[in-house]
């Protein structure tokens, strides 16, 4: 016989507002099986628990319900109030009077009658509740780290200096990122490279981290702790045990013209390359698609002067498996291609280039080697117009959103720009200036006072060549929205930062969310930033959303320390809601007949075969079993099973039933 | 089908089988499902236009299962069953003869499930015409009088479940509507339990269906049950690819394709 006790929560003022909470108590109270009832103001005080420990002890309870809020945030507070009192901690349920009644309705009889209904199918449900303990799962003390820029880089040594394994895995032929690609960084103007290349060299010789570059993602399984990867190795075409990076095939390759990634089309590289000289690995990888060999099956070159013959023209992609036990995700951004934007002049023009290549012209090891000159004739630029928000806040053309980062490095460019180009003059077109930072404020003050960088607020209309010039027509809004005219020698725009192409893809392969802009979700925007839904992986730097540096490598440092966390615990418990196949009696056995659709239909692959011997080990039947470690308790095999010979631990089909039925029978 | 009887003896003589499944005179002018053990009696064994039930139905049952290892007479609907139960893990490729059947009444020896496969690519499943019709005749009717339609045709039944046993893919050992615990779908034969009933059933069989026809011919009252499998085998298809039984597709309603049109939610 069931004796359960219901605790009515006011929640403040939160669900007593328009739920009549004493009346729930009272009329809850007269349910069969229900032994005692009350309402309190905070069941979750410590008072509001003592309440529940001491009715638990003293009246001998079989079973809890609290109506309260959702059970996200309290249920493990109430499921362990009922375990110190003595009660299985899955013997106490949740009834959601917040979330579910008092939030969404005004004050009414129906509001209360509608509590009162919520909380009696949890009655039913809890009668047939029964003692479940957690499931412990081992963890597999090995991290993967998907992207090695710096938010990668950050994650991968933090994780590897815990003392754990990381695998690095980077779909390019060298780790760093978007930021080996930057000359200086704001707002110290620090060379980008020279802080950076000391972390990729740090990351290739660290004896915890194995780097795997020219490789990718294929498939992620598993669960929390145990997951299984499998990595798709990409062909090289070279042997790198063997090849000491002489380098002396990208010199000998004849082909040269391919525009360089590295440089953004500014410059050329070889079919055989290294995509910069400070690549970590620096050795060299063929592009398939322009090398010769593989297109024409004639050349070789670089094979017959390889000194150490390391070209391997027959190497295959390889399909590695991994155990690891948790995912960091640092995929990075990518800059939007503002071709969109037909009145910039962006691709139509050569000397309209976007941010991220006016980077590479003041890189030092860029293809100007820092000089700022056009790339339609090599001059000096006299009159530079830079044009923040070349995309973003842009609703009509689909991103409404802040690329954040674009404020303070087109400030970064206009002052490269003075530094580099004395007499020249400079003009940024702005919307507003977004430098909330440390120290960013006083950098864009030092661009206008400092550099003399003339802002002009108001936008763009209009970019068109005239007589060797780019004419720019935009508005001046604090001047009476008078027109401006610049007859520039160059144009840059500060294009939008956007999600990567295949980000999508990568987060459907790893069953975790992803906004409308394909970045990445969090599992919450203020208290779990570097969490994603999907347990045990996380997430680190502008996969996520447009960072900078400084922020990028707080969030990556955040999602190495959860990393670490969970590698302190050498196993985890799991929560114990799964499915399980049932028995019954001889000769039955179970009532599952063996045809594994629900094999089929599980998203974990969590379901596997057990034959049913007798004692002489005599195959008696074939049925599916559960693999309790990886079952996520999701109920898709529940809904498939014919049979109904697969229920959920703790929301049985019973269970279920009993709860619709409490319902529908109310009188 | 002298050729039938013969092969029927030597693999009862050889002891190759145990059991022979096959057709036999039934009362009237009807024929039956016979269960030969003895070579002598194979001669029992007839084929012609009479025998439409399908005997896959017996591939599952224990009672059959018992005697041994079967031979079974199987036309065009059975090996579509016996390709879809091999699919469903239900039958070895090993604990079974096939004594195929063409629809030219040609007896035709298998090696292999896939060479099953391999002969029903060429003997594709067709709905009827007349099927097509009315399929969309009902389609189109308003959902309240699509419902009415319903109700009254399946008025008549009484839950004798012969549609349920004549099916060969109804093998589980205890059916949704005997689990007691909760009882989901209503056992008494009120228009709601025989709708709910009968909806399962179809539903049960979405994407697995080898439109055989079994449980019409089973049906005592005549109840046209076969054209909800029907209609579901077209929906399958529309959504999912192309209907009838396969060894390696995957189950339409188990398994994801990144291509499924998935119009229901989206």
């Amino acid at each position: 016989m069931s004796k359960i006790g219901v605790f009515i929560c006011h929640c403040g003022e939160n669900i007593s507002s328009t739920v009549d909470v004493v009346r729930v108590a009272e009329e809850t109270g007269k349910l069969e099986g229900v032994e005692f009832s009350t309402d309190y103001k905070y069941m979750c005080s410590d008072p509001g628990q003592t309440i529940i420990k001491q009715t638990i002890k003293e009246k001998g309870l079989t079973g809890v319900v609290v109506a309260a809020c959702s059970p996200r945030m309290h249920e493990p507070t109430f499921r362990k109030a009922c375990q110190e009192a003595g009660l299985n901690p899955y013997m106490c349920e949740m009834s959601n009077l917040r979330e579910h009644c008092s939030w969404v309705h005004d004050k009414s009889e129906a509001t209360t009658q509608k509590a009162i209904d919520l909380v009696r199918t949890l009655v039913e449900k809890v009668k047939l509740n029964k003692p479940l303990y957690p499931i412990k799962v081992p963890v597999t003390k090995t991290a993967l780290v998907l992207g090695g820029g710096i938010a990668g880089i950050q994650a991968s040594l933090d994780i590897a200096n815990a003392g754990h394994k990381v695998i690095l895995v980077e779909k390019d032929p060298s780790i760093g990122g978007h930021m080996s690609q930057l000359s200086e960084t704001f707002p110290t103007l620090d060379c980008s490279q020279c802080i950076l290349t000391p972390r990729m060299v740090e990351v290739a010789q660290h004896p915890n981290i194995t780097l795997w570059t020219y490789a990718e993602l294929e498939k992620l399984e598993g669960f929390i702790g145990n997951f299984k990867a499998t990595i798709r190795k990409k062909a090289k075409s070279i042997d790198e045990n063997i090849c000491n990076g002489c380098g002396h095939c990208t010199t000998k390759c004849p082909t040269k013209k391919i525009p360089s990634e590295f440089n953004t089309g500014l410059g050329t590289r070889t079919a055989i390359y290294v995509p910069f000289p400070q690549a970590v690995p620096n050795k060299p990888v063929i592009d398939k698609d322009n090398c010769t060999y593989y297109q024409k099956g004639k050349c070789k070159i670089c094979e017959k002067l390889c000194p150490t013959g390391a070209i391997r023209f027959d190497q295959q992609d390889e399909l590695v498996e991994l155990e690891v036990g948790a995912v960091v995700i640092a995929t990075g951004f990518n800059v939007m291609q503002p071709s969109g934007f037909p009145e910039y002049g962006y691709g139509k023009y050569k000397d309209v280039i976007t941010g991220l290549q006016f980077e590479r012209l003041a890189s030092a090891s860029g293809p100007t080697l820092g000089e700022i000159r056009r790339p339609s004739d090599g001059k000096i630029p006299e009159k530079i117009v830079f044009v923040a928000c070349a995309g973003s806040r842009d609703p009509a053309k689909g991103i409404p959103y802040c690329s954040k980062i674009c404020c303070m490095y087109t400030a970064k460019h206009a002052m490269l720009y003075q530094h580099k180009v004395h007499g020249g003059k400079s003009y940024i077109f702005y919307m507003d200036i977004r430098a909330a930072g440390k120290n960013y404020e006083e950098f864009v003050r030092r661009a206008i006072v400092d550099d003399e960088v003339n802002y002009i607020r108001g936008r763009v209309s209009k970019v068109y060549e005239e007589n060797g010039k780019l004419i720019v027509k935009g508005v001046d809004t604090l001047l009476n929205a008078k027109p401006v005219e610049i007859e520039a020698d160059m144009v840059v725009l500060a294009s939008a930062a956007v999600a990567n192409p295949g980000a999508e893809e990568l987060a459907q392969k790893m069953h975790v969310s992803y906004d409308s802009y394909n970045f990445f979700s969090e599992a919450h925007p203020k208290l779990k930033p570097v969490e994603t839904n999907t347990a045990g992986i996380f997430l680190a730097g502008a996969c996520q959303a447009p960072k900078d540096i400084p922020e990028t490598v707080s969030q990556a440092s955040g999602a190495a320390s959860k990393v670490i966390i969970l590698f302190s615990q050498n196993e985890l418990s799991r929560e114990p809601v799964v499915a399980v196949v049932n028995r019954s009696a001889p000769p039955v056995y179970s009532t599952c007949v063996g045809c594994f659709m629900c094999a089929s239909a599980c998203p974990y692959q969590a379901i596997g075969e057990e034959l049913i011997t007798d004692r002489k080990g005599n195959v008696i039947k074939r049925v599916a079993k559960v693999n309790p470690g990886l079952c996520q308790g999701c109920g898709t095999c529940v809904a498939f099973c014919r049979s109904k010979s697969i229920d959920i631990d703790g929301y049985s089909n019973e269970q279920m039933y009993s709860e619709v039925m409490a319902l529908l029978n109310n009188d | 089908m002298n050729e039938l009887i013969q092969k029927a003896t030597i693999l009862l003589e050889s002891n190759s089988v145990q059991v022979v499944i096959g057709y036999g005179k039934g009362s009237a002018n009807r024929t039956r499902a016979i269960f030969i053990t003895q070579a002598a009696d194979c001669e029992k064994l007839i084929f012609d236009s009479r025998c439409i039930q399908n005997l896959a139905v017996y591939l599952t049952k224990q009672e059959i299962k018992k005697l041994g290892k079967p031979a079974i007479v199987a036309p065009i609907p059975v090996l579509r069953s016996i390709v879809q139960l091999a699919a469903e893990n239900q039958i070895a490729e090993n604990d079974l003869v096939v004594l195929g059947v063409t629809p030219e009444s040609e007896l035709v020896e298998f090696e292999s499930f896939a060479a099953i496969e391999t002969f029903l690519s060429t003997h594709r499943i067709e709905i009827e015409g007349k099927y097509q019709k009315t399929i969309e005749m009902i389609k189109s009717m308003p959902v309240s009088e699509r419902f009415a339609y319903w109700v009254k045709e399946l008025e008549p039944c009484f839950k004798c479940y012969a549609c349920r046993s004549a099916c060969p893919l109804c093998y589980c050992t205890r059916c949704t509507v005997e689990n007691n615990q909760p009882q989901w779908i209503s056992v008494a034969s009120h228009p709601l339990g025989n709708l709910e009933w009968h909806v399962m059933r179809a539903m049960h069989l979405a994407g697995r269906c080898t439109d055989c026809e079994a449980c019409y011919n089973a049906c005592p009252m005549g109840i046209p049950i076969h054209l909800l499998t029907k209609s579901m085998l077209q929906d399958v298809a529309e959504n999912f690819g192309t209907y009838g039984p396969s060894l390696d597709k995957l189950n339409a309603l188990s398994s994801f394709k990144p291509d499924d049109k998935e119009s229901f939610i989206r």
